[in-house]
């Protein structure tokens, strides 16, 4: 360019103060950086070393080693003393292990915060969570440890010649538990507690209606009882209790009575690898009868009405399914009440096995705390966390925490201790051997053969919130004048369906990206309506910049 | 000619080179602390189908997007969200509006009411949400407190927390525009107060209406203090998510009471493994919508200067 | 006789607009004030007597000060406290230093790209603090400041929200005290030190006590990064004591540590109040 075009380029280009000019320089600046900020970001994304990890010869104990153990209570404060005496007390032995707890009163939360550790490498060491969640964490490779070879180590293993305490072998946890923490062919977990869910019944109140209680209940003779329950007489009490709220059957957990009625009634839920098998006739049938009694308002949910307990002790309630740790609210004269003394009422509580389709062949639902190890580099720290883990499978914590609420211990030698027996035997003495709650621990440690879990993968927690959901969405249906019919079981099965991104787990959007079809209506309009707005406050930007022209 | 080119070009250069200087403490924290993050939700909102666990993902592309704007759980929240954000932002300004304006004409109680409305934002918000949800929702043995109201008015029981989606919607409306209203009626008390009285004095002796007064004096001269208050107002509402849990707890898409940042967050913590690529594309999504509507009402305070 | 009845009218319409007035007043501060009565309340009752009541009640019978001991005594609180104050002091004054400078530099200075820039921060506050937690989490933790004040104070400082409001403030200051203050030869900072900030102490007293608020119950961010008890803030007190019962939430106690929480807060405002109140630029260019 010759000098006068220079100069008079020069000075536009100066003389622009807000020029339009300037703003293009500004956004080319910016956009060059943006590239390349991402290109180096898109490079961070997703690169992770991994290393395998394999038993150290021997547990250096010069080396001062800190874990961190993430545990889990039911807002319990006896539990967590439980838990800081296993901390304090296993640090005597290890003096050179420093463990650092954090507590816990819910396991989503456990999860959330580990799937956002595992991307800084910043996880816990020892963990308190469900197998279902451990299939999630197991989708970074090396995240957490197979304990098969931890488990079988001669001095470190399970009952090893140099463990420090008396760990349990491996033919002394509960068979059945042990397998619960096993899939895709390795040991993940061990388990911690055990418990099941169980049916609390009011027996006063099933005799006074005429029945018989037998030692097995059926889902028959249950939903007989409740809407023989909803007897009203002319003032508007029920007859059974001679009060205005009556709900015969409350279930606490939709999820656990959706998957053990299918289990006992051999129905499809999912198989081990992940097909999802839910959405079946079976299950619809046994959704319309749920609902119908939903309608009469003879069942209920915890979600819909609260507690069971609350009801049952209130009489006002005769059938309440809760889960054996939840043994200490049940009954007149429970430990520990959410509700007045005056409300109170007085009656004989019976726990049985909750309800089955085939008495003979009793399925109940096994449930409880297991616990994982996750992978460090240091070896040593893995090492100091797996023999922590041991620890609280010893007797002593076992049977501090199971006697809290209505956990069972998992290990025989816990369970065969003259410390645990005698718990046991003193049924009905105080609180803290409350008689529902001894009962409901007998209970499950006669039944552990008849346990089951679901199968665990990728994705199994989202099913079971699903299943959940199923029974929830039919009962509050009807309770809000809604029918329940094969048209309606349709659309909540698609509903659910996309709620928990089942399609995800298996299905379309597996593997890679699904075919998504054309988009919605509501997609359409909002991209359309951004579009347009922006070319009106382009024009309305260029008008006034002409208009500033125009007047300077 | 060049010389003073030159001269002023240097005076030029120091004044902007100052300002930058200036700004320089607020764009580093900013840059660190929010563009950063920004760029990094960009990019993952490119790589398709980003497994959190398991830290990978198919490939770039704009299938996020795609995923996203196809989900109708996305479309709900973006319902939900837009009602929450066309109901409570000009309702609370204008409450807002019209308690300052009580206020500034009072003078005996002024302070102990100031300090009364005042009192919500002081306290935690966790706290205040619990207690509304105690206040509207319906047991099994009591309809709540604000049903017993409604009731004693002649009205029907309406269930708040678990009923039909316009009484959800009511709840979450009155309790945004409780929560938002401390901070605008201490703005606009501020700025009524700042309004010089000489104005209004001769206004009063010219013998104008005081609906007039209003219009003519009053508003034009806080009217930069409303228009801040509606635009942070309206981003403000579009980020709604907290106040959402604290009524009807962390299961939103199942009460259908989702908003786009629930729906950003459940992405993130999917019972799968955390998805932040859905989640990225959801906010970019949210960004440019709220950008668009901020640049209008930037325009439009702009226009009245 | 007209002129007495205008009079005697004027009177009139003035009594019932200053009677409704008060009326809508009143009204207004009962709904602000009842959530609170309600959390005092709550404070009061036992936990058993709480969790009993089926129709809550409006009034206590049995008011006992166990939950305010169980606050203390629980979780350390007072430890909390002084982490939240350490906290809350550092983040106000750092953020009160680099606002005044952004918000001079938008609201004054002259320089290339001022509007573009300043949209550019606009659009930062559209950003939810959902999203970039988890980005600042990954960036704190390569930094190794978690569990320490600088992780949890760093992020927390600036806020857009209030360069924009003092930007604003800023603006409504005359040009003609700039040009004046120009011709005696004050430099910009100069001008900035002695001039702007005087003037505009309301809105920095303003801002100053909503960043001690936000900070004071700041729950997201500190829960995320710390995991040490040493470190922990009072909102998190707060979710300690919450679950800290047999089995079921402990509201009640839940309650008192938020009516402790919130006193210090109060107090504050209540010392500030007339500051805060007394508006922006009174008398900046009479005489």
């Amino acid at each position: 360019m010759d000098g006068d075009k220079q100069t008079e380029l020069y000075m536009r280009l100066n003389n622009c103060n807000s020029g339009k000019l300037n703003i293009v320089k500004k956004l080319c600046v910016t956009l060059i950086m943006s590239m390349l900020i991402i290109h180096t970001l898109t490079a961070c994304h997703g690169s992770k070393e991994t290393v395998s990890f394999t038993v150290p010869e021997s547990f250096d104990e010069s080396q001062n080693i800190s874990i961190t153990f993430w545990a889990k209570n039911d807002t319990n404060k006896n539990q967590t003393a439980v838990y800081e005496k296993a901390v304090s007390d296993f640090e005597k032995l290890y003096p050179n292990v420093d463990v650092n707890i954090r507590l816990y009163t819910d396991y989503g939360k456990i999860y959330n915060d580990v799937i956002t550790n595992i991307s800084t490498n910043t996880t816990p060491n020892v963990c308190i969570t469900y197998p279902d969640h451990i299939a999630t964490y197991l989708q970074s490779p090396d995240s957490i440890v197979p304990l098969d070879e931890l488990m079988n180590d001669p001095e470190y293993g399970l009952g090893g010649s140099e463990v420090k305490f008396d760990s349990p072998r491996s033919d002394e946890i509960i068979p059945k538990f042990l397998e619960e923490c096993s899939f895709a062919g390795h040991y993940y977990a061990l388990p911690y507690m055990r418990s099941t869910e169980t049916c609390y019944v009011n027996r006063d109140f099933v005799e006074k209606l005429g029945y018989e209680l037998p030692d097995m209940l059926t889902w028959d003779f249950v939903w007989e009882v409740s809407e023989a329950a909803m007897a009203k007489d002319a003032d508007g009490n029920f007859k059974v209790n001679g009060q205005k709220t009556m709900i015969p059957f409350i279930y606490k957990s939709t999820d656990n009575m959706m998957i053990t009625m299918l289990r006992q009634l051999d129905a499809g839920y999912s198989t081990d690898a992940g097909q999802i098998e839910i959405f079946n006739d079976t299950t619809s049938d046994l959704l319309k009868e749920i609902a119908s009694h939903g309608k009469t308002g003879a069942f209920s949910t915890f979600k819909i009405s609260s507690y069971p307990g609350n009801f049952l002790n209130a009489g006002q309630c005769i059938f309440a399914i809760d889960s054996t740790a939840g043994s200490t609210w049940m009954g007149y004269e429970a430990p520990l009440t959410d509700i007045a003394e005056d409300a109170l009422v007085e009656f004989e509580l019976t726990v049985l096995p909750i309800p089955q389709f085939d008495t003979s062949n009793p399925y109940m639902i096994s449930q409880g705390p297991s616990v994982c190890i996750f992978n460090k580099e240091n070896e040593q720290e893995v090492l100091a966390s797996w023999l922590f883990t041991q620890y609280l499978l010893t007797d002593d914590i076992q049977i501090g925490y199971a006697e809290t609420e209505g956990y069972v211990p998992v290990t025989s030698q816990a369970r065969e201790t003259a410390e645990y027996q005698d718990y046991l035997s003193r049924a009905g003495e105080d609180d803290h051997h409350y008689q529902t709650k001894i009962d409901a621990t007998e209970l499950l440690l006669n039944s552990t053969d008849c346990t089951f879990v679901t199968p665990v993968f990728n994705g199994s927690a989202s099913l079971r919130d699903a299943a959940g959901a199923l029974i929830e969405n039919c009962v509050k249906t009807v309770r809000r004048k809604g029918t329940v019919d094969d048209e309606y079981i349709e659309n909540l099965y698609a509903d659910v369906r996309g709620l928990y991104r089942l399609d995800r787990i298996s299905g379309a959007g597996a593997g890679g990206p699904a075919d998504l079809g054309p988009l919605p209506k509501q997609s359409v309009a909002l991209i359309v309506c951004v579009v347009i707005a922006w070319i009106c406050i382009g024009a309305a930007a260029l008008i006034r910049y002409r208009k500033k022209r125009i007047k300077a | 000619m060049d010389q003073n080119i030159g001269a002023s070009k240097l005076r030029r250069f120091i004044t902007e080179y100052k300002s930058w200087l200036y700004l320089l403490p607020a764009i580093i924290f900013l840059g660190i602390f929010m563009v950063y993050p920004l760029v990094d939700v960009f990019v993952y909102s490119f790589e398709e189908g980003y497994n959190f666990a398991s830290q990978s993902f198919f490939g770039t592309g704009m299938y996020n997007y795609s995923y996203v704007l196809h989900d109708p759980y996305f479309l709900q929240a973006v319902k939900n969200t837009f009602i929450i954000v066309i109901i409570t932002v000009p309702m609370s300004t204008l409450i807002a509006l019209g308690i300052s304006l009580l206020l500034s004409q009072i003078t005996k109680l002024r302070s102990m009411f100031q300090t009364i409305y005042f009192l919500p934002y002081v306290t935690n918000t966790l706290a205040v949400g619990l207690v509304f949800m105690i206040l509207f929702k319906k047991t099994a043995y009591t309809d709540g407190m604000i049903n017993l109201l409604i009731n004693a008015f002649g009205g029907a029981s309406v269930d708040f927390i678990d009923g039909p989606y316009w009484a959800k919607m009511t709840v979450m409306c009155i309790y945004t525009v409780w929560v938002v209203m401390p901070f605008k009626i201490l703005i606009l008390t501020s700025a009524l107060s700042s309004v010089n009285p000489d104005y209004y004095s001769a206004a009063r002796v010219d013998g104008t209406r005081p609906l007039r007064i209003f219009y003519r004096i009053t508003l034009p001269m806080i009217s930069p203090m409303i228009f801040y208050l509606v635009i942070t107002g309206f981003i403000g509402a579009f980020k709604a998510y907290s106040d959402e849990v604290a009524l009807f707890g962390v299961d939103l898409n199942a009460a259908g009471m989702n908003t786009i940042v629930g729906y950003i967050y459940d992405m993130l913590y999917g019972d799968s493994g955390g998805y932040p690529s859905f989640a990225s594309a959801a906010a970019i999504i949210l960004f440019v919508i709220v950008l668009t509507i901020t640049v209008i009402n930037l325009m439009i305070s702009d226009s009245d200067d | 006789m007209d002129y007495m009845r205008i009079e005697r009218n004027t009177k009139i319409k003035r009594g019932v607009t200053g009677t409704v007035r008060m009326i809508l007043l009143v009204l207004w501060a009962l709904i602000v004030l009842f959530p609170f009565y309600w959390m005092i309340l709550t404070s009061l009752k036992g936990y058993g007597a709480y969790n009993a009541e089926y129709i809550p009640k409006l009034y206590v019978t049995n008011p006992t000060f166990e939950n305010y001991r169980d606050a203390f005594s629980a979780v350390p609180l007072g430890r909390y406290f002084l982490n939240t104050a350490i906290f809350t002091v550092i983040t106000t004054a750092i953020m009160l230093v680099v606002i005044t400078l952004a918000a001079f530099a938008f609201a004054r200075l002259e320089f290339r790209g001022r509007n573009f820039v300043f949209v550019i921060f606009l659009s930062l506050m559209m950003i939810p603090t959902e999203l970039v937690v988890i980005t600042n989490f990954v960036t704190i933790t390569n930094w190794n400041m978690r569990n320490s004040f600088p992780g949890l104070i760093l992020p927390s400082i600036t806020s857009v929200f209030y360069i924009y409001l003092l930007k604003e403030n800023f603006e409504q200051v005359p040009d003609t005290l700039y040009y004046a203050a120009k011709v005696d030869g004050t430099s910009d900072f100069k001008y900035l030190m002695k001039v702007l900030i005087p003037i505009s102490k309301p809105t920095l007293i303003t801002v100053t006590i909503l960043k001690v608020i936000e900070c004071w119950n700041s729950y997201v961010w500190p829960r995320l990064i710390t995991d040490d008890q040493a470190y922990f803030l009072v909102s998190n007190g707060i979710q300690e004591i919450r679950e800290n019962g047999f089995g079921r939430e402990n509201i009640p106690a839940m309650m008192a540590a938020v009516v402790v929480i919130s006193a210090p807060l109060i107090v504050i405002f209540l010392i500030f109040r007339k500051q805060i109140m007394a508006g922006v630029l009174r008398g900046g260019t009479k005489g």
